[in-house]
């Protein structure tokens, strides 16, 4: 009798030991790979920007945080630092402009929307790189399509050299920039829109609400969130985007319309300053932890 | 009916400026693509002729198919790993509470910020350690663990959705648990698998970082980065060659892409955005 109630007992908490080690095993390797890539490389960064490195990448003597000063001393980075500001704040400021009227006329019933969805979705299936090597053609300052189809219409008179001065190239990066950034946000804002019950619109239509009012009380509130995600995510990517400037001027002229990424892909692998590229990318990685920790905040008291 | 009509005029008015200058950088490779090699540098739009011939030298002439291979392997293979720990994982996370399962969201949340350029430094120290530079598979590795995040976060919301009685019910019936979890949760999560799997994808397609800072010969150049090599520092570049080629690369994808692209929409509306 007590044999077979310890016997039941024990299979109890045999499954309760399987019910508590099981969904570990199963988030396991997810964690063990994305530590092996990430947690690694950061620690390796971390040892890289507090020591000095040789030209090889060896680490030397200790410095503490020698490497930061001497990185917000330069005045390359500082440049490139704020240039990076513009750069997100015009992406995504642009981006989010261009998507909501966008979506809104999407998300409309009229005839060949299906056709139109796919157009505004294309840009997101062409890699960054083809987008800007394309655009790197056809910016070409003699042979470029775009300056021949910009006097074909009237709208410039000679050649242009686009990327040969950061004062046209820089705005036409941003303008790329937003071009590829708008299918993912239009894609939000579709999924938010396709939330708001359509009730909702016939009960305010009954009311005599206009199409602005139905608008400003109904769709933009329940839109909010996807407003704010689109805009986090936004601000991730396009902080962290390397191809377009890349492939179009690797930074060039001169280093003036560098930002941070490219900047610190030319010293660590152009220049071979890899204890300065490190600690550059420790900054943009403390900015990216400030920015989400005040997402979450934002999110949280929302919540709350 | 008119109402309609006139709703269709307004709306594609409105996106027309959109639509052209979406649409510029594929007339531009089209029309590149297809000049005869002597008229590339004259920036008329309309060739002399038609020349479907600069397809076949292309494909020769920049090494295109070496690449394209390389290219499907690396997707598929972080697609598959993707899935392979993402699926079990986000089951974990939707149907069974463990301890650490606040910090462990904290941590794929980090992951899923850094992308992989704030990294570059770090990764190409530890592959070189491993003597893993110019490895594909370290490669497609490497692009899973960035995609790892996206997944389990996607895959997680989605699960959330499907009703627990479903299980509970198969297991009534006699149905072990993995039988239940085979026969009866997974189709029923095929939607999100499947937009899951179409991200991974397109992101290891697409992804240039990586590419070009750990893969450093031909061979195991992938598309982007072999298309690349043929635009950046060189004395003469072969456009027509080089349109002909992100052409090639960009049409599968796009038409695929269009063809699901209604997935995502609801997709995003279901997982990510909860």
């Amino acid at each position: 009798m007590a044999a077979a109630a310890e016997r039941i007992a024990s299979r109890a908490t045999a499954g309760r030991r399987a019910r508590a080690v099981a969904p570990l095993a199963l988030v396991l390797p997810s964690f063990l790979l994305a530590a092996f890539v990430v947690l690694w490389p950061l620690w390796d960064l971390t040892q890289l920007a507090t020591h000095s490195v040789s030209r090889f990448g060896q680490l030397r003597g200790f410095v503490g945080l020698d490497t930061f000063l001497d990185v917000f001393a330069d005045a390359d980075f500082r440049a490139a630092l704020l240039r990076t500001g513009v750069w997100t704040v015009g992406v995504v400021g642009g981006t989010l402009l261009v998507s909501l009227p966008v979506a809104l006329v999407l998300n409309e019933d009229f005839y060949g929307r299906g056709l139109a969805r796919v157009i505004v979705m294309l840009p997101w299936a062409v890699s960054l790189t083809m987008t800007a090597v394309v655009w790197r053609w056809a910016l070409n300052g003699e042979s470029g399509l775009l300056n021949s189809a910009l006097q074909a219409a009237g709208l410039i008179d000679g050649n242009v050299v686009w990327l040969a001065s950061a004062a046209t190239a820089f705005p036409i990066q941003i303008v790329i920039g937003i071009l590829v950034s708008i299918p993912f946000t239009v894609t939000v804002f579709l999924g938010g829109l396709a939330s708001v019950p359509d009730d909702l619109y016939e009960a305010a239509a009954l009311e005599g609400a206009g199409a602005w009012q139905r608008f400003t009380t109904i769709t933009w509130p329940l839109l909010r969130p996807f407003v704010t995600i689109a805009t986090v995510l936004n601000v991730i990517y396009v902080f962290n985007s390397f191809p377009i400037i890349w492939v179009l001027t690797q930074g060039g002229p001169a280093n003036s319309t560098d930002i941070l990424v490219t900047h610190l892909y030319k010293l660590a692998f152009r220049v071979g300053r890899m204890g300065e590229a490190a600690a550059v990318s420790l900054v943009m990685f403390a900015i990216l932890l400030a920015f989400t920790a005040l997402y979450v905040r934002m999110v949280l008291r929302r919540e709350a | 009916m008119r109402r309609k009509l006139v709703r269709s005029l307004v709306a594609w008015l409105v996106l027309a400026p959109l639509i052209v200058v979406i649409l510029f950088p594929f007339a531009v490779m089209l029309v590149t693509a297809l000049k005869p090699a002597q008229e590339v540098l004259s920036p008329n739009w309309w060739p002399s002729e038609v020349r479907l011939s600069n397809f076949v030298e292309m494909w020769q002439a920049t090494g295109f198919g070496a690449a394209l291979l390389n290219s499907v392997y690396v997707a598929l293979l972080s697609t598959f790993v993707t899935l392979l720990v993402g699926i079990p994982a986000a089951y974990a996370a939707a149907r069974l509470p463990f301890p650490g399962q606040g910090p462990y969201r904290q941590f794929l949340l980090v992951t899923q910020m850094l992308s992989p350029i704030v990294l570059v430094i770090g990764l190409f120290r530890v592959a070189a350690g491993f003597g893993l530079l110019d490895s594909v598979s370290a490669v497609g590795l490497i692009y899973a663990a960035f995609n790892t995040a996206f997944a389990v976060w996607m895959l997680q919301s989605y699960f959330a959705t499907i009703p627990k009685d479903l299980e509970e019910a198969a297991w009534i019936e006699g149905a072990g648990w993995f039988r239940a979890l085979t026969s009866v949760f997974l189709p029923l999560a095929t939607p999100a698998m499947t937009v899951t799997a179409i991200f991974t994808f397109i992101n290891a397609w697409n992804e240039f970082v990586i590419a070009l800072t750990l893969l450093r010969s031909q061979g195991s150049y992938t598309l982007p980065i072999q298309i690349f090599s043929l635009v950046a520092g060189r004395y003469t570049v072969e456009w027509h060659h080089i349109m002909a080629a992100t052409l090639l690369a960009t049409l599968p994808v796009a038409v695929v892409f269009a063809w699901l692209q209604r997935y995502l929409v609801r997709g995003l509306a279901l997982g990510a955005v909860k």
